[in-house]
């Protein structure tokens, strides 16, 4: 149920009916981490007015987000006892809108996947097919706006992390512009790549909420300075006109049929829509290097931002004998085995004598790629592709943030978006077995507001507006 | 260069402050072997001339503010997550021996 349905419903039965209906999946699904008591948020709306865009509506954070006083564990061992001091600045931003924060959901550990299969509380269930993956690492978040529990959950992206978990799970899945959101009290994983963004199921409700999570903030030194429009209020589906570029060279790394001719079909009819669709390829060489690029500096910095999780002063303290021993000892057990090896490729390319041979040269490289995408976006309002090569596939057969002897440019070109920083949103645009699959789209930084309106025209397309799961036990 | 076997592993993780096993140096070992190649790929991009990409827009948002307290925590907050608390610190293992 969208936004502007669920407000037409009482208020404390919408949020009760929400978390009721989250408990009942949780067997099936294993989104949640930790509920949230909403009593006391319930209260705090009379000081809220009425007509704030959100109010009394249940919200899902992934677990990644500071709750005041309510567990936040990033879904790593290490965090599991964690209960922040302070809110996110999304939360403060949340409540003012009226929201009524219900659940924090499950994520890869620490956000470093790409399946949700690494989450502390074991792996999250896809709702259109339970023994298939949700995708991650926002997992958790997006499976529940899936399953329609709620209409607005939070989820972070670092590489594809809320974009891929949204077309696994047929939900509209929305990465900003680079500093749109601020990521004040985020859990970090890589900080020149992380995003806080959302999924919804109707790009309306993908405005209104950018509307209430955008905008400066102090206490983000990369949060941006631009002004917020009113997206809902300028929502326009008329694309006439409008210049959108397809990437042949990611296309053709899409092997599956069905995909290709879902996506074919879908620019066709934008095409009649009075688009003016064209073809452009990247240089073959920097697509190849997309994700190695993406490891050796995603790592790198998850390594440095991580260097405080130690038990000391908060986490889970094992005990030594030492302040070191117990460092050692926390830190062992708190990672899992795959966390701890990247925290060793990332420290690696950060040595001094490897510096300017990995960690540099994959920034250089990251200059170029961003360098060939912008150019493109100097030509067309979008950039538009398949979002992931397949359905949501079963744990054994899926592929997670690991190199490979491949270059996986299908699975992988979502990354871009975090390399260059300009705004992304995948949405639903059909069928396959009765799993979703999505397309994706990405914008000159700071135009939301083309994706939103050109998301409405596909809307108005594939007749998927609001669309949900229901989940088979 | 040092041989990448499983003490060099072990080593990296030591510096780091944690463990590996046996088995997850091993694991690495091999990471390592594709790592090279993915890095032999990177090292055809010729860079020359290209400064590195350190976040993806150049538009200043930082500034110098004003030397003055905005943002605080109370000494109880801030140590209500650590396992062991003593005369208002963290308490840990004796360092001083």
């Amino acid at each position: 149920m969208d936004i502007t349905n669920m407000m037409k419903q009482d208020i404390t039965q919408r949020v009760y009916d929400a978390i009721e209906k989250a408990k009942q999946l949780q067997p099936e699904l294993n989104a949640v981490v930790t509920f949230v008591d909403v009593e006391e948020q319930l209260k705090q709306l009379g000081g809220i007015p009425s007509d704030a865009p959100l109010y009394g509506i249940p919200v899902v954070l992934k677990d990644n987000v500071n709750t005041k006083g309510v567990l936040t564990t990033a879904s790593s061992r290490i965090l599991s006892n964690y209960i922040p001091v302070y809110d996110a600045a999304i939360c403060e931003k949340l409540k003012a809108a009226g929201a009524i924060i219900i659940a924090k959901a499950s994520m890869d550990e620490l956000g470093m996947g790409g399946t949700n299969l690494s989450a502390y509380t074991g792996w999250v269930h896809n709702p259109y097919d339970t023994e298939r993956i949700s995708g991650g690492s926002s997992g958790g978040s997006a499976v529940l706006c899936a399953a329609d529990v709620s209409p607005l959950t939070i989820g972070t992206d670092t590489g594809d992390s809320i974009r891929k978990p949204a077309a696994y799970n047929g939900v509209i899945g929305v990465k900003p512009t680079y500093g749109r959101i601020s990521r004040y009290g985020i859990i970090p994983y890589a900080s020149s790549l992380d995003h806080v963004g959302y999924f919804t199921t109707t790009i309306q409700d993908a405005a209104k909420a950018l509307r209430v999570l955008a905008g400066r903030d102090d206490r983000d030194m990369t949060s941006s300075y631009e002004p917020v429009p009113d997206y809902e209020a300028l929502l326009d589906q008329d694309i006439k006109g409008k210049r959108i570029a397809i990437i042949d060279n990611v296309q053709e790394a899409i092997q599956d049929k069905a995909i290709v001719e879902s996506f074919n079909d879908l620019t066709q009819k934008l095409e009649q829509r009075g688009a003016q669709i064209e073809h452009v390829r990247l240089n073959d060489d920097l697509l190849s290097v997309l994700l190695p690029t993406y490891f050796i500096i995603a790592n790198a910095e998850a390594t440095a931002n991580h260097s405080n999780l130690d038990g000391i002063r908060y986490g889970v303290r094992e005990d030594g004998d030492s302040v070191e021993e117990v460092m050692i000892n926390s830190r062992t057990k708190g990672f899992s085995a795959n966390i701890r090896k990247r925290f060793v490729i990332g420290s690696y390319s950060l040595f001094v004598e490897n510096q300017d041979k990995l960690f540099r040269k994959a920034q250089k490289v990251r200059r170029l790629i961003v360098n060939e995408v912008k150019a493109v976006l100097d030509q067309y309002d979008i950039i538009l592709t398949t979002a992931a090569p397949t359905i949501a596939p079963h744990p054994q057969d899926s592929v997670d943030e690991a190199l490979s002897d491949t270059y996986l440019i299908a699975e992988n070109h979502m990354i871009m978006g975090n390399f260059t920083g300009y705004p992304c949103m995948t949405m639903p645009c059909g069928f396959i077995e009765g799993m979703p699959i999505g397309i994706h789209m990405m914008a000159k930084p700071f135009a939301e507001q083309m994706l939103f309106n050109i998301g409405a025209a596909i809307e108005a397309e594939t007749g998927l507006k609001g669309i949900t799961a229901e989940v088979k036990a | 260069m040092e041989e990448m076997n499983k003490a060099y592993f072990q080593k990296l993780a030591r510096q780091l402050m944690f463990d590996v096993s046996d088995e997850e140096a091993e694991q690495l070992r091999e990471e390592f072997k594709i790592l090279n190649k993915q890095i032999a790929l990177l090292e055809k991009i010729d860079t020359e001339n290209t400064e590195p990409m350190i976040y993806p827009f150049e538009a200043e948002t930082t500034f110098l503010r004003e030397d003055q307290i905005t943002q605080t925590i109370s000494r109880e907050d801030a140590l209500k997550n650590a396992k062991a608390v003593m005369a208002g610190h963290v308490h840990v293992p004796k360092v001083v021996k």
